[in-house]
């Protein structure tokens, strides 16, 4: 009888009592034979581990089947991490330095009792969490990404939308989007994804002053817009354009009122149906100045938006901006209304490129 | 549809795995698949790589807790969402692909390294078996399959192969399981000096 007989009859318990005993004792003095034993037990073992394991894969396979069905597939956001290689490095340093910074706040904001998620649990900031609307717009991202042959990135922490402030690459958006990132992000048609950084922050009335690290990007700057220092009206006719999704959306309405949410009067109330992905924009008067950067809305009201006011963050700039900046973020980039009297898709066009998606990531 | 109205406890999960209970299964299937989904896509994942590391993971709880040894020493959510999360960066690495991590900030981890431990080297012993019966070929797998896992007498291995009689199928069986057995042995020292873990 073969050796490996002999394990399966012992195995199976089919070995006479004779035997058995003789394989044992055989077992215990004959070390090779003991080697070949455990080694035939232990293919068996695992040739019945595959089995099993086989089996609870294609009956979990079957369970999902029933609870989701066939065909849920969401298409994949990003197929090679091509992000990641070209800007690891960055990131990297910008994470390091913006941890620090971060635990600096956080430190800062804890002795103060005072909790930056809780910071307005009325309104309802306006940056989009990128993985809850991945779901919902997966028609349109698939659409989307399934044309374009660009890089595809990993997707952002949060996004949200920001402006140019004038020609030398400084750009607004709103600090509750940019305030804990590790690195910044801003992309629009006409510019490329490019890496930008925190230059200035007036949390006080959510206003963050980022600055694109690339200054090449900036070069052919010429922003048709600047900030107005006197406060809007009641009744006048304004919009907005930002990135609730991936393309930019135009949105319009009217300036309903000269304070924010309670009373604040360092915002505007406007009509403007904003969405996530709002924050951070800017908000334009008939003349194409901006008059506001969108803040957030009240929770459950609809076509409710609130807005920092203009002259608050020409003041914020004046009184707060370090010495050494001052100078070149007030610098107003265009005296002349070159967008006055312009039809509204005149000005758009014009306005377009000076808006930007803003991608914010986190190391958590 | 019966399945979703029962609400279970985490040991009432635990026990109903261990006796094969197809309800509790499919329940216990449903509630964590949407926190592990959100993970593995927030993470550079597909939907079907989730769907994978999903089912994986519950493979992971599955044979652990069928040690009857095993005992959950934290929230049930936090082994599963903690295995997943191992074996997303596992694969993650293996790929080559270094990437920030985008945690579920609500989710606590737990200390899953000796479970997932056992399950990896598990899997790495049939990643090699795997090979071996692919090097092993047809019909010599079947075979050996048929005797070792469906418990095929010979009688009917004969009958199904065609040979004409059992001490000829038992002949076919010795030469396939030599041939395997050295596959699998051989192909194990050459693994083990490549391959270090997580």
């Amino acid at each position: 009888m073969k050796e490996s007989e002999v394990f399966d009859l012992y195995l199976n318990g089919g070995l006479p009592a004779e035997d058995t005993r003789q394989f044992e004792q055989n077992l215990k003095n004959d070390a090779v034979l003991a080697r070949a034993f455990e080694e035939h037990k232990a293919l068996i073992a695992s040739l019945e581990l595959e089995n099993s394991r086989l089996g609870l894969k294609n009956k979990l396979k079957s369970v999902h089947r029933e609870l989701f069905g066939e065909n849920t597939r969401i298409l994949s956001i990003q197929k090679e991490n091509s992000f990641a290689r070209r800007h690891g490095k960055t990131i990297a340093v910008a994470a390091s330095t913006a941890l620090i910074a971060v635990l600096a706040t956080v430190a800062a904001l804890s002795t103060g009792g005072y909790l930056l998620k809780k910071q307005n649990n009325e309104i309802l900031e306006l940056k989009r969490n990128v993985m809850e609307l991945k779901y919902s717009n997966e028609g349109i991202v698939e659409g989307i990404t399934m044309k374009k042959s660009k890089p595809v990135y990993a997707p952002a922490n949060l996004e949200g939308s920001a402006f140019a402030l004038n020609n030398k690459g400084y750009v607004i958006t709103s600090y509750h989007m940019v305030g804990s990132a590790d690195s910044i992000f801003l992309q629009n048609e006409e510019t490329e994804r490019c890496h930008a950084r925190l230059v200035f922050a007036d949390q006080t009335i959510d206003l963050a002053v980022l600055k694109v690290d690339n200054s090449s990007v900036a070069k052919n700057w010429q922003v048709p817009y600047a900030l107005k220092s006197k406060p809007g009206e009641i009744g006048e006719s304004v919009f907005t354009l930002g990135f609730p999704r991936e393309d930019v959306v135009y949105g319009e309405g009217a300036l309903s009122a000269l304070s924010g949410f309670s009373g604040d009067t360092s915002m505007y109330q406007i009509s403007i149906p904003v969405n996530p992905g709002n924050s951070g924009g800017p908000v334009l008067d008939e003349q194409g100045n901006v008059i506001g950067v969108i803040k957030g809305k009240i929770t459950g009201a609809e076509a409710t938006g609130f807005a920092i006011r203009a002259n608050q963050i020409l003041q914020s700039l004046k009184n707060s901006a370090p010495d050494s900046l001052k100078t070149e973020l007030l610098v107003q980039s265009n005296k002349k209304p070159v967008l006055r009297g312009l039809k509204r898709p005149e000005q758009i066009k014009r306005i377009h490129p000076y808006v930007f998606n803003v991608l914010v990531y986190k190391l958590d | 549809m019966s399945v979703s109205k029962v609400q279970y406890s985490d040991e009432e999960f635990i026990e109903g795995l261990r006796r094969g209970d197809n309800d509790v299964l499919k329940a216990l299937y449903k509630k964590y698949y949407q926190l592990v989904l959100k993970f593995i896509v927030n993470n550079n994942g597909t939907q079907e790589a989730a769907e994978d590391v999903y089912q994986e993971c519950m493979i992971v709880l599955f044979e652990n807790a069928s040690d009857p040894g095993f005992s959950l020493h934290c929230q049930l959510q936090t082994y599963v969402y903690s295995v997943a999360r191992r074996l997303w960066l596992k694969q993650l690495k293996k790929a080559g692909k270094t990437f920030l991590m985008k945690e579920d900030e609500e989710m606590d981890l737990a200390d899953v390294s000796e479970d997932l431990q056992v399950y990896l080297q598990k899997e790495s012993d049939l990643e090699r078996l795997r090979l071996s019966m692919d090097q092993l070929g047809e019909p010599c797998g079947t075979l050996i399959r048929d005797f070792y896992v469906h418990k095929l007498s010979m009688d009917q291995i004969s009958a199904k192969f065609g040979y004409t009689n059992a001490d000829n199928a038992k002949n076919q069986k010795y030469k396939c399981l030599q041939r395997l057995k050295r596959y699998f042995f051989e192909s194990r020292h050459i693994e083990q000096t490549s391959e270090k873990r997580l």
